[in-house]
């Protein structure tokens, strides 16, 4: 179809040993216990964009849905079983029942209304995590919880959490890649352009859009139970709704819409906000400005860039209007 | 060939804020029949058209499709029930290329739809869609097209890229808004040989302002005027009707020519 593409469908097929072989690289120069960190928030990152990169909705409420997570890993480990898969199980339920739940609703918005929702929503959430309910969650102080060694499996074991983040974020990805692909990935692009229009080709956009919510909070609830295992504990700073910023500024960075933009985004803000912290205080202050100029030089991201550059558009790739 | 009326309306009104812009329109669309529906701007074609479609529900009336009263049906249903349209202004997803506008419409009305684990994870670019899609695009002639995206077709060929989807929609009804605007001359005349192909077994509306390009495609003229229809008939006989020519080229005398 078109020039290279057979040898770039080719390279895109082994994608995944890319990303495992540069985080592997990273470990001497960033450490395992923070490229741990960089790989749990990509997969945040991945779920957010599903929503805004793909679908054309931003969520600007996305830290309830990891938190959603964080705390029902958490209370599962309390209250249940210390059974690392149990607890990923809980979380991941968690999350789908708030998608279940949450989702009819915010798929009925768009635009600022859809982003503002899902902040009221956090809002709700942070609320009941921080007074409403601190007798279970602990209010402030948080809550102390630990996955329990199974086998081998021993999430305590730092190269053992590293390798299993490594494999739950490659696995989201390969899922992402593989939706994207899909008929049904064209249906969310074409959610973004035009949803009425998705409608008059015989589709019900409404369940297709409270059903990628659903995903997004899953993977985001995915996330969250990651974080936890990675802490040991979680705090109210896990649902924080004013951390929100974060997932937006990483999408942004690397160029939502393109799978290869969100992976580079991740791991770009999280070395940001790593580094950068440790030299000037203010740094938030920097990160304000390079979004400035993505905003306004750069919309489609790092990845976009490259991509024009080389002329090699990624199929992931959002393609100007 | 009995006269089945396929698509009915009944008494339909639309009342936008005080504003009437659809009354007591009652209309019937016979099994087979290619028809057009003229009027000037702001006649309330287009608004009609979203009210068969399911964009907008009548403030009274009922629409019927296959004796089926489908007034509250949402648009998608009634799409999956087999009532196609294009719109006014021409509307492709711009941001996909045009294979891709092809495998969101021609999907839906295959088993790749209805087999869950192929519409998410299958790869769109497999040979079972590709040359569906392809076949799609040799009807209406746009095939070495394929692989560009979408905003860089020109209107002519966006406006077949748009017909093509409705047509792998499997409609039985195809409701055309203004399928003509913005082309030229040559382009129209491509779209009228192109109407004239794929009437076979399929029922459509047009909706237009070139009245003189319907003349010979239609059977059935009707004519909007205020929201209300004021001629129905054979085309020869709507351009000599006085109150049509009143309306639509704002004649006064009637022995002036027309200019169509």
């Amino acid at each position: 179809m078109f020039k290279g593409e057979k040898n770039m469908a080719r390279l895109r097929r082994l994608d995944f040993l890319l990303i495992a072989l540069i985080y592997i690289a990273f470990l001497p120069v960033i450490g395992k216990l923070k490229l741990i960190d960089f790989m749990i928030f990509t997969i945040f990152v991945l779920s957010f964009n599903l929503l805004y990169g793909f679908m054309g909705r931003l969520s600007f409420g996305h830290m309830l849905y990891l938190g959603i997570g964080s705390y029902a890993a958490a209370l599962s480990s309390v209250y249940l079983s210390t059974n690392p898969l149990i607890i990923i199980l809980c979380a991941i339920t968690a999350g789908l029942l708030v998608g279940v739940i949450l989702g009819p609703v915010v798929s009925r918005t768009r635009g600022a209304c859809f982003a503002l929702i899902n902040m009221a929503f956090n809002q709700v959430g942070y609320f009941l995590v921080v007074s409403a309910c601190a007798g279970i969650t602990g209010g402030e102080d948080g809550l102390a919880a630990q996955a329990a060694p199974l086998g081998f499996f021993n999430l305590q074991d730092s190269n053992i959490m590293f390798g299993f983040t490594l494999f739950c974020l490659i696995f989201v990805f390969f899922v992402m890649k593989k939706l994207i692909a899909s008929p049904y990935g064209v249906l969310l692009k074409g959610i973004k352009e035009n949803e009425n229009r998705v409608r008059f080709l015989g589709y019900n956009t409404y369940f297709f859009k409270c059903l990628t919510f659903c995903i997004s909070t899953m993977i985001a609830a995915l996330a969250g139970a990651l974080w936890m295992f990675n802490f040991s504990y979680v705090t109210p700073s896990f649902i924080d709704p004013g951390r929100n910023v974060e997932v937006v500024f990483a999408a942004l960075i690397g160029g939502p819409g393109s799978l290869y933009g969100v992976l580079i985004g991740g791991g770009i803000y999280m070395a940001i906000s790593n580094y950068l912290a440790s030299y000037i205080t203010r740094w938030e202050m920097f990160l304000g400005i390079i979004l400035l100029i993505l905003v306004f030089r750069f919309p489609k991201g790092l990845w976009g860039v490259l991509a024009d550059k080389f002329g090699k558009a990624g199929k992931g790739q959002v393609v100007e209007k | 060939m009995t006269d089945q009326i396929i698509l009915e309306a009944r008494g339909v009104t639309k009342v936008f804020k005080g504003l009437t812009a659809v009354a007591e329109v009652d209309y019937r669309l016979i099994k087979g029949q290619v028809a057009g529906v003229i009027g000037p701007n702001g006649a309330g074609k287009s608004t009609f058209f979203n009210l068969l479609t399911g964009l907008y529900t009548p403030t009274e009336g009922k629409v019927v499709f296959f004796d089926q009263d489908i007034t509250k049906v949402p648009p998608d249903q009634r799409v999956v029930m087999g009532l196609g349209r294009t719109f006014q202004l021409v509307s492709v997803f711009n941001s996909l290329t045009v294979l891709d506008n092809l495998v969101l419409s021609i999907t839906r009305f295959t088993p790749y739809y209805h087999n869950k684990s192929k519409f998410f994870f299958a790869d769109r670019t497999n040979s079972f869609i590709k040359e569906n899609c392809i076949g799609a695009m040799e009807t209406v002639g746009i095939q070495e097209k394929k692989g560009l995206k979408t905003s860089g077709l020109s209107y002519g060929d966006k406006r077949k890229l748009e017909i093509a989807m409705a047509l792998s929609l499997k409609p039985k009804v195809l409701l055309l808004d203004e399928p003509f605007a913005g082309l030229s001359d040559t382009e129209i005349d491509e779209i009228v040989h192109l109407i004239n192909k794929i009437k076979e077994g399929l029922s459509i509306v047009i909706i237009e302002h070139k009245v003189s390009k319907l003349l010979n495609l239609v059977e059935k003229l009707s004519v909007m005027h205020e929201g209300r229809l004021i001629f129905e008939g054979k085309p020869q006989d709507a351009v000599s009707d006085r109150e049509v020519r009143r309306v639509y080229w704002g004649e006064k005398d009637e022995s002036s020519a027309i200019k169509c």
